[in-house]
C-alpha cells in the first residue's frame, strides 16, 4: 500500500466515513495538503486534509484545531475543523481535516485576480481587521502548547538557529546584534499567526475568504504579524504595494485600528528586521539540507541563493529606520 | 588556456535552451524545476564574473587582518556576536548584500523597501 492509500484509509477511520483523495494542493517540507471527498451515505463533502511529514517537530493537529476554533470565535475567517488527530491511524503523523473554501491561494493569481487598486486596498484592510480580531486572543486563552516568546526570547531563538547552521552569515548576525542593541518595550503578548501573508490566504471576489497555515502560531508581540505581512519578500515584485503586493500600509493600518488593534510603528520595524533574519536563516537552512545531502531537491538548493535578498532587505530596514 | 565557449557563455546558452526549448515541452512540477535550473544557470554565470574583491578589501580594512574572504567573514561574525563593530560594519555588509542580491536577482537593489 502506498503512503497516500494509507492516508486515505487513516483519514476515513478518523472521520468515520469513506475518504477519497482527489488531488494534491501542495507538498511542503513539513507537510502535504490533499483535496479529499468525504463520502457519507449519499452525500459527498469536499474537504482539505493536511498531513505532516512525521510526529516529530510538528505542531500537534489538536492544537491547530483549537486555534482555528478560537480564531473563528473572534471573527477571523478560517475553514471549519472537521477532524484532527495528533497521530493518524496507520500513518503515525498529525493530520487536520478542514472544510474546503473556494478561491485563489497562489500569490500571483491573487494579484492578477484583483480587478483594480480599490480591490487591493480592500483586501489589505480586511487583512488588518482579521489580525486585530486574532490579537484579541490573549495569552490566557491561547493554547497552552504554543510557545510564549518575549522579544529577548525570540532573538535568543534566532541566534540558536543561526549558530546551528553550518554557514557563516555576518549580515544576519548583524541583524541579531541590532535587535539586541535596539530593544522595544515589551507589550502584552497575544496569539500570533506568524505566517499570515500573500500565499497563506484564500481570496475570492469579496476579498479575504480564509486565513490558512497556522502551524507557526505562537504567543508573542502581535506587531510581528503586521511586520511579516508587509515584508518585501511577500510582494512578488509588486513593490509599489507593500502589503502582499496588493495594498498600502495605510489600508492595513486602517483595518487594524478600525477593528480595535493598536498600531506600534517602532515595534513593527523591529519585527520586520527580526522576521527578515528569521527567513534568511530559514532559507539558509533549506540550502544546508541540500548541501549536507539530506535532500536532492533543486528547489531547496535554489533557496540558498535567495538568502542575499533577505539580507539586503534586513540591512536596508536597519539603515532606513521605521517608516513613520 | 581556456576552451571555448567559456563557462559563462555555456551557462547562458544552457539557460536559454531550457527556457526556449525545454520548458515549453513540459508542464507542472517538471516545468517549474526547469525554470529553477535555468535561473540557477544565470546566477552561476553572474557569480563567475564576480570575485568579491571589494568586500575582501573592506573587511581587511575594518578588521585590520589579512585572510581569505571566508576567514574574514568568520572573524567579523564573531565580533558581531560579541556585540562589537555593528555600526562600523553595517555599510560594508549592506554593500556586500547588495552585490550578492544583484547576482541572485538583477535589479533587486534598484527598488526601495
Amino acid at each position: 500500500m502506498t503512503r497516500t492509500e494509507q492516508i486515505a484509509i487513516g483519514l476515513g477511520d478518523l472521520i468515520g466515513a469513506e475518504v477519497r483523495i482527489t488531488g494534491m494542493a501542495s507538498v511542503g517540507a513539513q507537510r502535504a495538503t490533499f483535496f479529499i471527498d468525504i463520502l457519507d451515505g449519499t452525500s459527498t463533502t469536499p474537504a482539505v486534509a493536511q498531513v505532516s511529514a512525521s510526529v516529530l517537530g510538528s505542531v500537534p493537529a489538536s492544537a491547530e484545531a483549537a486555534m482555528l476554533r478560537l480564531a473563528e470565535q473572534v471573527g477571523v475567517p478560517v475553514p471549519d475543523v472537521i477532524a484532527a488527530s495528533d497521530d493518524l491511524p496507520g500513518v503515525g503523523a498529525p493530520a487536520l481535516v478542514v472544510s474546503r473554501i473556494e478561491g485563489r491561494t497562489v500569490p500571483r493569481q491573487i494579484l492578477r485576480g484583483l480587478t483594480d487598486d480599490a480591490a487591493g486596498e480592500s483586501l489589505a484592510r480586511q487583512c488588518g481587521e482579521a489580525l486585530a480580531r486574532l490579537h484579541t486572543i490573549g495569552e490566557a486563552q491561547a493554547p497552552a502548547s504554543l510557545p510564549r516568546l518575549s522579544h529577548t526570547a525570540y532573538v535568543d531563538d534566532l541566534e540558536a538557529k543561526l549558530d546551528a547552521l553550518d554557514d557563516v552569515r555576518p549580515a544576519v548576525r548583524a541583524g541579531l546584534a541590532w535587535l539586541r542593541a535596539n530593544p522595544i518595550p515589551e507589550a502584552p503578548i497575544t496569539l500570533v499567526h506568524a505566517d499570515f501573508r500573500n500565499g497563506n490566504m484564500i481570496v475570492d471576489d469579496n476579498g479575504l475568504a480564509a486565513v490558512l497555515d497556522w502551524e507557526l502560531a505562537q504567543v508573542t508581540d502581535p506587531m510581528q504579524d503586521l511586520a511579516w505581512m508587509c515584508l518585501r519578500t511577500w510582494r512578488f515584485g509588486n513593490d509599489a504595494n507593500p502589503v502582499g503586493g496588493f495594498g498600502s500600509v495605510a489600508a492595513l493600518r486602517s483595518g487594524y485600528e478600525a477593528a480595535g488593534g493598536s498600531w506600534r510603528a517602532d515595534a513593527i520595524h523591529w519585527w520586520s528586521v527580526a522576521r527578515c533574519a528569521w527567513w534568511a536563516i530559514g532559507l539558509a537552512g533549506q540550502a544546508a539540507a541540500f548541501t549536507s545531502g539530506l535532500t536532492d531537491a533543486i528547489m531547496l538548493a535554489a533557496s540558498g541563493r535567495r538568502v542575499p535578498e533577505l539580507e539586503y532587505d534586513l540591512l536596508r530596514l536597519i539603515a532606513d529606520g521605521p517608516a513613520d | 588556456m581556456i576552451d571555448r565557449p567559456d563557462a559563462t557563455v555555456l551557462l547562458e546558452a544552457m539557460a536559454a535552451t531550457l527556457t526556449d526549448t525545454v520548458m515549453p515541452e513540459l508542464s507542472g512540477g517538471a516545468q517549474h524545476q526547469a525554470r529553477i535550473v535555468a535561473n540557477l544557470c544565470r546566477i552561476v554565470a553572474r557569480d563567475l564574473a564576480d570575485d568579491a574583491t571589494d568586500t575582501t578589501a573592506a573587511l581587511t580594512a575594518l578588521l585590520g587582518a589579512e585572510g581569505s574572504l571566508d576567514d574574514l567573514a568568520a572573524v567579523l561574525d564573531h565580533r558581531l556576536a560579541a556585540g562589537e563593530l555593528l555600526d562600523e560594519a553595517l555599510p560594508l555588509l549592506l554593500a556586500d548584500a547588495a552585490r550578492r542580491a544583484e547576482i541572485a536577482k538583477p535589479g533587486y537593489t534598484d527598488d526601495t523597501n
